[in-house]
């Protein structure tokens, strides 16, 4: 299937031109379908069959709903609200637990460990490795998780992380210095019982 | 896993977007039209709005009542200021406007930007609004219009005025509301009075004061206060008239006075009651023969006892 290529144009640019001609809906499945991936998989969708099903969903739903685009919004938080919320009701509907794989490679995770936010309450021994953090941040509860991995994994601002999960900037400052605390817990009562 | 996950994109980077215009087309998907996201937004609104007017109906009928039964005569129906609160709290609308914030709150917090403001911006403003609204309403009177409309309106609704009727149509308390129908051959002693629930009695008026008869003359709805002497009869003593302040036109002026109204007549009564008693005490000071207590009127007694 050909589509209209448009590398130049913004993500709102083509949200109008998809309006007018379909084929350029392929410029956002193309720009999109990589992050949301690895978005989705970082909340728990972590079969491949599975993550291909919600992301089709996904991007249908971002097809039907593309007049509903808030244009004072960006779309990237738009596109990762829809996101978040398929994502959220595959595991409700399945009735399973999130079993994200929330870090992919070393530069993440020290990426994480070295964030200045809140670092004061969160102190990390830095020999902790991935598999450790992944572990820890499973434990934590998902309203922190969630927050968590749009600021330190998919790189949100915090205005954006507010439209993404529809909750006050407030609230997001708040979720992450609370997200990051119970991180720090988990990691510290992990590492005595080690 | 970002190996993973790059493996995983080129395998299906066009089997998706395949996929995608293969449904759209089979499914005949278009995107929703702006109007439906417009409407959406518009009785989200509404809703709200719908939700702000009836908190502030309710605030106006909650400061009506408030406002009136301030200068209630408390003292002729209960025993203290608190249990007379508890039976005239309009209750259904502070439910009601409790129930409005909170569907204000959710209504607000469902439009396209309302998730940016905290849940305590969101309930104060809902919460200040509603009670400048209905203050406002209130200022026009609305307030009792609403709820007297109520009352007339629909039988199990609970109008103040149907409180204030059930609060003092109570004979065997000493309570009752309606209006002199008759007079009889001594209207100086006795006038014929017909109560809310139709009952006619006789009312005996000889220590009412000449504004009481007036009042009863008037041939008004009043409130009496007195006490039942012959229930068989139908006999009352009364001993303190009031109007009944149950309209439109009422202000707190007239509240006011109608409670100063009571207040004195009460303390009058109660002066009478202690000024024969005293007699008494002296009387049975001055002679040991004196045994029998000097006859008290029905009202001193009854202005003792509140």
């Amino acid at each position: 299937m050909a589509t209209a290529s448009s590398p130049q144009l913004t993500d709102e640019e083509i949200v109008v031109k998809t309006l007018q001609d379909k084929q350029f809906f392929g410029e956002i499945v193309d720009r999109y379908e990589a992050k949301l991936t690895r978005y989705i998989a970082r909340l728990g969708v972590r079969n491949t069959e599975d993550q291909l099903d919600v992301l089709q969903e996904i991007f249908l739903k971002v097809y039907k709903n593309l007049n509903g685009f808030d244009r004072s919004l960006q779309f990237s938080s738009w596109i990762y609200r829809i996101s978040h919320n398929e994502a959220i009701s595959w595991y409700r509907k399945k009735n399973v637990r999130p079993e994200g794989h929330l870090i992919a490679d070393s530069e993440e995770l020290l990426g994480f460990l070295s964030a200045k936010e809140d670092a004061q309450d969160a102190q990390f021994d830095k020999t902790i490795n991935a598999e450790q953090v992944n572990a820890a941040l499973l434990k934590i509860e998902s309203k922190y998780r969630e927050v968590i991995v749009l600021r330190f994994f998919e790189h949100k601002e915090y205005e954006e992380i507010s439209d993404i999960l529809k909750i006050p900037i407030g609230s997001v400052g708040t979720l992450l210095h609370r997200g990051k605390k119970q991180l720090a817990n988990e990691l510290n009562s992990d590492a005595i019982r080690m | 896993m970002s190996t993973n996950m790059n493996d995983f994109n080129k395998n299906t980077d066009t089997k998706l977007k395949d996929t995608l215009f293969y449904r759209i087309e089979d499914e005949n998907l278009q995107p929703r039209s702006r109007i439906f996201f417009k409407s959406r937004e518009c009785v989200m609104w509404a809703l709200w709005l719908m939700s702000i007017l009836i908190g502030a109906l309710a605030v106006a009928i909650s400061v009506f009542v408030v406002l009136h039964h301030q200068y209630a005569l408390y003292e002729a129906t209960h025993t203290n200021f608190f249990t007379f609160l508890v039976d005239i709290l309009p209750f259904v609308w502070l439910a009601v406007f409790v129930f409005m914030t909170y569907f204000a709150l959710y209504n607000l917090r469902h439009t396209k930007h309302g998730y940016r403001y905290s849940m305590t911006t969101i309930l104060c403003s809902s919460i200040v609004l509603s009670f400048a609204l209905g203050s406002a309403l209130q200022f026009f009177g609305l307030g009792y219009t609403i709820d007297s409309q109520l009352g007339k309106q629909m039988k199990m609704y609970m109008s103040q005025e149907k409180v204030e009727v059930k609060l003092w149509q109570q004979p065997e308390s000493g309570r009752m509301v309606g209006v002199q129908v008759l007079d009889t051959v001594e209207p100086e002693k006795f006038i014929i009075f017909e109560d809310v629930s139709g009952n006619r009695w006789r009312i005996d008026v000889i220590e009412l004061f000449p504004e009481d008869k007036a009042l009863l003359a008037d041939m008004r709805r009043v409130r009496l206060l007195g006490e039942v002497t012959d229930l068989k009869n139908k006999l009352f003593h009364a001993c303190g008239v009031f109007s009944w302040v149950f309209n439109e036109n009422t202000t707190r002026s007239d509240l006011s006075t109608s409670r100063q109204a009571f207040v004195d007549k009460m303390g009058q009564f109660k002066v009478q009651a202690e000024n024969r008693l005293a007699e008494y005490e002296k009387q049975t000071f001055d002679s040991a023969s004196a045994t029998n207590t000097p006859p008290m009127s029905v009202c001193a007694n009854i202005a003792l006892a509140r």
